[in-house]
C-alpha cells in the first residue's frame, strides 16, 4: 500500500496546494449543487407544503398520488370524496357532483392499503372537516388478515406529509424524485408540460378503448384458472371456532372512520365489481371467509348509518369478459355506468335493473 | 447506517470527520472519537448486538493477554473457539439443525436468531489475530487500538478484511500528517465512485434481478429472462460489493487510514485463478493464509492440493451463507481452480479471449448457485440459460447491462485510482462533486437498499 504508515510519497508531498484546492473545489461544488437543488425544490414546492414557496398554479403533474393528493385535500375545493384502490379510480367525480349536489374528488390510489385509506380520511377530516359524502370503494384490502402488520406498500408512503408536523417535511424533500416533479411543475407554468391528471384526482388510467382486445383480456382474466361460469353455490358454513379464528384487523379502522363521521355525512360503502374469475370461487372456504368479512362490514354499516352497495357479486357484469381489461379493472363504459347508477342507489335505494349490484345495507 | 444514505453523507460523516480532526492532537481523544463514531454507526442498525461485538473483541484481547503471560497456546485456541462459537451460533445453528433434520428425519427446533450484521467479518479478523499470535506474528496491542482494528466503522460491516498489522500501526499516526489534503481529496473521489456505482447501477440492477429470481422460484424463466437475471446479478453483485469497498476505502482515507484493496476488475480475468486474485482479495488472502496453506497448499503433492483447495473453497462458500447452495458454489469454484491449475501445467494456454469467455461462463454458472434460493431453482435457471425451455424472450434492459458491464471492466480499482490515476485536476473535483450530489438526491427518494454482502 502506498502512504505506508504516513510517510508521504513524493507525489503526495509535491502538490499539497493543488490538493487543498481540489478539496475546497469539491466541497464548494457539492454544497452549491445540493443547495441550489434544495432551494429550487422549496420555492417550487410541488407538494404545496412550504409556507414561503412561490405562488404558482400547482397541478397534479405526477402520479405519485400519495405525495400529490394532500394538496388536493388542503385546497378545500372539494367537500366529498371517494377513497379506495385502483378499482375505484375510474369513478368520475364530475358524474357524481350533480346528483349528490357535492364537489367530489377521487382520492383512490393504486393498491392503496386500508391503513393508507384511513390515513387519508383522517387527513381530510383534519384539514377540511367531515365530508358531505364519503364513498369508500371496498376491496379485499379491508379483509386482509395482515392489514395491521402490512400497513404500507413497499413503494413507501410519505407519513411525513400526513402528520401535523410541518418541520419534518424539510428532511424529505431533498431528492431527485421531488426535484423532477418540481421541474415538471415549472414546465407546466411555462406551457411545456401538461397536468398529469385532473386536479379532482380523476384519470382514465386504462388504455384507450379503441385498443381493447377481448382475446388479450381473456388471457389476463383466466391466466390462473380454467375459464368457467361460477356455479350458484352458497358459501360453505364455517364453524364457530373457525369464525372466531378469522381476523380482519382493518375493519376496526373502518368502524372508526365511519363512527367519527357526523350524521350529516352521507356514508357509502361500495364493493367494486371485480371479475368473477378473481372473486372467491363459490363453494370454497375463501368464499365463506369473504362472506364473513362482508357480514361484519354490513354490521359496521348498520351501526354507523352507512349504506352498502355490492357490485362484487356474480352478475351479468362481472361474468362478462368483455367488460374487463384484466381480472380487477373494468372498462371505461362500465365505470361510467357505475358512476351513473351509484347516486340513485344511494339517494333513492334504487335496485339494479340488470342485477349488477345489490343494496346490502340501506 | 448505510454509506449511501443522506444521514451518512450529509450528517454522520461530516460530523465524525470534524470531531476526529478536532481531536487529532490527542491520540487518546481521536481514538475515542473513532470508537464512539463506530459504535454509533453499528448501533444504528441494531444496538442489541453492540455487547456481542465488544464482548468478542474484549475476550479475544484478554485471551491474547493470557497467552502472553501463560506462554501456552491454550488461551488462543480458546479465543478462536469463542469467536467460532459466536459465528456458528448466530449464523449456522439453524442451518445445522435443518441439515441434521434432513438427515435424521427428526423434527428439531430452530433458534431463529437474528444475524448480527458484520459478524462474519469481525469474527474472521479476530481469529486472524489469534492465529497470528500462535505463529508468533502478532504482538500484544494496547486495548484501544486493538479494539479500533475491529471496530473502525469504514470496514466494520463488510470489510475489506484487514489484518492487525495492516491497520493497528496506522492508529498511532497523526491524521494531520503531510498529504492530508491529498488523502481527503482522493478519499472523496473514491467514495463518490462507489456511491455512484451503488446508487446509479447496482440498485437499478436489483430492481430487475430480484423479481426475475423471485419468478424463478415459482416456475421456469424464459431464455431471455434467464440471461437477463444472471447477467444482471453478476454485475449487480460486483458493483454492489466493490462499491461498498470503495466507499469504505474512501471513508478511511478521510480519516488518514489506508484499507487494503478488495477488487481489481475481476471480470477481466482470463482464468479462474486470476479471478480469485482479483475478486474479494482480502477474503482470498485470509483463506489462503489461514486455511489453504495450513492444509498443505500446493506444495505437498497433487492429492493434498486438491483436498486443500476443495476444503478451502467449500468453507469459502459456507462463509458466504448458511446454505448448501453456497457450499456448492464454493466447491464449484474449487473444481474450477483445480482444473485451471492442471490445465496450466499442461503448458497449452488458451488464447486470452477464449480463456476469458470460459472463465466468465464458469463464474456466471457459479453466480446462479450463489443467488438461487435452492438447487431446484438453480437447475431451472441453468436449464433456461441453455435453452431447455426454448429460446423465447429477449435480454431486457440492455442499456443498463451495457453500462454495468463497461463500468465493471473500465472503472479502475480503488488502489489503482489512489496510487496512480487520481490527480488534483479542478475539473475532476467539480465533476466528482456533481456526481456525489446527484447520488445524494437519488438516495433521498426512499429507503436505500442494503448491500448484498451485509447478509454475510
Amino acid at each position: 500500500m502506498r502512504w505506508p504508515l504516513g510517510n508521504r510519497t513524493k507525489d503526495a508531498g509535491s502538490k499539497p496546494k493543488s490538493w487543498r484546492r481540489f478539496v475546497v473545489l469539491f466541497f464548494a461544488a457539492f454544497v452549491e449543487v445540493l443547495a441550489a437543488a434544495y432551494v429550487f425544490i422549496l420555492l417550487v414546492d410541488p407538494y404545496d407544503i412550504i409556507p414561503f414557496s412561490l405562488p404558482l398554479d400547482r397541478r397534479i403533474v405526477s402520479i405519485s398520488f400519495s405525495f400529490m393528493y394532500p394538496q388536493v385535500v388542503r385546497s378545500r375545493r372539494f367537500d366529498s370524496y371517494i377513497i379506495g384502490t385502483s378499482t375505484s379510480r375510474l369513478i368520475d367525480p364530475e358524474i357524481l357532483n350533480g346528483p349528490f349536489q357535492a364537489r367530489f374528488t377521487n382520492l383512490a390510489m393504486n393498491s392503496m392499503l386500508a391503513w393508507e385509506q384511513k390515513t387519508m380520511v383522517d387527513y381530510f377530516q383534519r384539514h377540511v372537516g367531515p365530508p358531505k359524502v364519503l364513498i369508500v370503494g371496498i376491496d379485499l384490502v379491508w379483509c386482509a388478515p395482515d392489514a395491521d402488520t402490512h400497513r404500507h406498500n413497499p413503494v413507501g408512503w410519505p407519513d411525513w406529509i400526513y402528520d401535523d408536523n410541518p418541520w419534518n417535511d424539510y428532511l424529505y424533500l431533498l431528492n431527485s424524485a421531488t426535484f423532477e416533479i418540481a421541474v415538471r411543475l415549472v414546465g407546466f407554468q411555462l406551457g411545456l408540460y401538461r397536468e398529469r391528471i385532473r386536479f379532482d384526482g380523476y384519470e382514465e388510467f386504462t388504455p384507450p378503448e379503441q385498443t381493447y382486445d377481448v382475446a388479450r383480456a381473456r388471457q389476463l382474466i383466466w391466466d390462473h384458472r380454467p375459464r368457467a361460469t361460477p356455479p350458484d353455490l352458497p358459501p360453505p358454513p364455517l364453524s364457530e371456532t373457525e369464525r372466531q379464528a378469522l381476523s380482519f384487523p382493518a375493519l376496526r379502522w373502518l368502524d372508526e372512520i365511519l363512527t367519527q363521521m357526523p350524521a350529516t355525512t352521507r356514508k357509502v360503502l361500495v364493493y367494486m365489481p371485480v371479475h368473477v374469475a378473481t372473486q372467491p370461487w363459490p363453494g370454497t372456504r375463501e368464499a365463506a371467509v369473504e362472506a364473513d368479512c362482508k357480514a361484519r362490514i354490513a354490521d359496521i354499516a348498520r351501526k354507523t348509518g352507512s349504506k352498502v352497495i355490492d357490485w362484487r357479486i356474480s352478475s351479468p357484469l362481472t361474468r362478462e369478459d368483455a367488460n374487463y381489461w384484466d381480472r380487477l379493472h373494468y372498462r371505461l363504459p362500465i365505470a361510467q355506468k357505475i358512476a351513473r347508477e351509484l347516486p340513485p342507489a344511494v339517494l333513492e335505494d334504487r335496485q339494479s335493473a340488470d342485477g349488477s349490484y345489490r343494496l346490502t345495507v340501506r | 447506517m448505510l454509506f449511501q444514505s443522506q444521514a451518512y453523507v450529509l450528517v454522520f460523516l461530516p460530523i465524525a470527520v470534524a470531531c476526529y480532526y478536532a481531536a487529532a492532537g490527542s491520540e487518546r481523544l481521536r481514538h475515542g472519537v473513532l470508537i464512539a463514531a463506530s459504535l454509533f454507526f453499528y448501533g444504528w442498525w441494531d444496538a442489541r448486538f453492540i455487547p456481542l461485538l465488544i464482548g468478542q473483541i474484549t475476550a479475544s484481547w484478554l485471551f491474547a493477554l493470557w497467552h502472553e503471560r501463560a506462554r501456552t497456546n491454550v488461551p488462543l485456541v480458546l479465543g478462536v473457539a469463542v469467536n467460532l462459537a459466536a459465528l456458528g451460533t448466530f449464523k449456522y445453528l439453524d442451518f445445522l439443525l435443518a441439515s441434521a433434520e434432513a438427515v435424521t428425519g427428526l423434527a428439531l427446533p430452530r433458534a431463529h436468531l437474528v444475524l448480527p450484521i458484520g459478524i462474519s467479518f469481525f469474527s474472521f479478523q479476530l481469529i486472524s489475530y489469534l492465529v497470528d499470535r500462535m505463529r508468533g506474528q502478532a504482538p500484544i496491542y494496547p486495548f484501544r487500538p486493538f479494539a479500533l482494528f475491529v471496530l473502525v466503522f469504514p470496514h466494520l460491516i463488510a470489510g475489506p478484511i484487514v489484518r492487525h498489522n495492516e491497520l493497528v500501526p496506522q492508529f498511532a499516526l497523526d491524521p494531520r500528517r503531510a498529504g492530508l489534503a491529498e488523502r481527503i481529496g482522493i478519499g472523496l473521489v473514491i467514495f463518490t465512485v462507489g456511491f455512484a456505482k451503488k446508487v446509479l447501477l447496482a440498485d437499478r440492477l436489483a430492481e430487475i434481478v430480484d423479481p426475475l429470481f423471485s419468478q424463478a422460484n415459482g416456475g421456469s424463466l424464459s431464455f431471455g429472462d434467464a440471461w437477463t437475471a444472471v447477467l444482471g446479478f453478476s454485475f449487480q453483485l460486483f458493483l454492489d460489493f466493490s462499491a461498498y469497498t470503495e466507499m469504505a476505502i474512501g471513508t478511511a482515507l478521510m480519516f488518514g487510514l489506508v484499507l487494503p484493496e478488495n477488487f481489481r476488475r475481476p471480470y477481466l480475468s482470463t482464468d479462474l485463478r486470476e479471478f480469485w486474485r482479483r475478486w474479494h482479495i482480502s477474503l482470498s488472502n485470509f483463506l489462503r493464509d489461514y486455511l489453504y496453506i495450513p492444509l498443505g497448499g500446493s506444495r505437498a503433492g497433487p492429492l493434498r492440493y486438491v483436498a486443500a483447495t476443495m476444503v478451502t473453497m467449500g468453507l469459502c462458500g459456507l462463509w458466504h451463507g448458511a446454505g448448501w447452495t453456497f457450499v456448492a458454489w464454493g466447491l464449484w469454484h474449487g473444481i474450477g481452480l483445480v482444473t485451471c491449475r492442471f490445465w496450466q501445467r499442461l503448458g497449452r494456454p488458451l488464447p486470452a479471449i477464449a480463456g476469458w469467455a470460459v472463465t466468465m461462463l464458469f463464474v456466471l454458472v457459479g453466480w446462479v448457485l450463489f443467488r438461487a434460493s435452492g438447487f431446484a431453482v438453480a437447475g431451472s435457471i441453468l436449464s433456461s440459460l441453455v435453452g431447455v425451455s426454448g429460446f423465447g424472450g429477449k435480454i431486457q434492459h440492455v442499456a443498463l447491462l451495457i453500462a454495468a458491464s463497461l463500468t465493471s471492466v473500465l472503472v479502475p480499482s480503488a488502489h489503482e485510482m489512489k496510487d496512480r490515476l487520481l490527480k488534483p485536476i479542478p475539473a475532476l473535483a467539480v465533476g466528482a462533486a456533481i456526481l456525489a450530489a446527484i447520488c445524494v438526491l437519488e438516495v433521498g427518494k426512499g429507503a436505500p437498499l442494503t448491500f448484498i454482502y451485509f447478509q454475510f
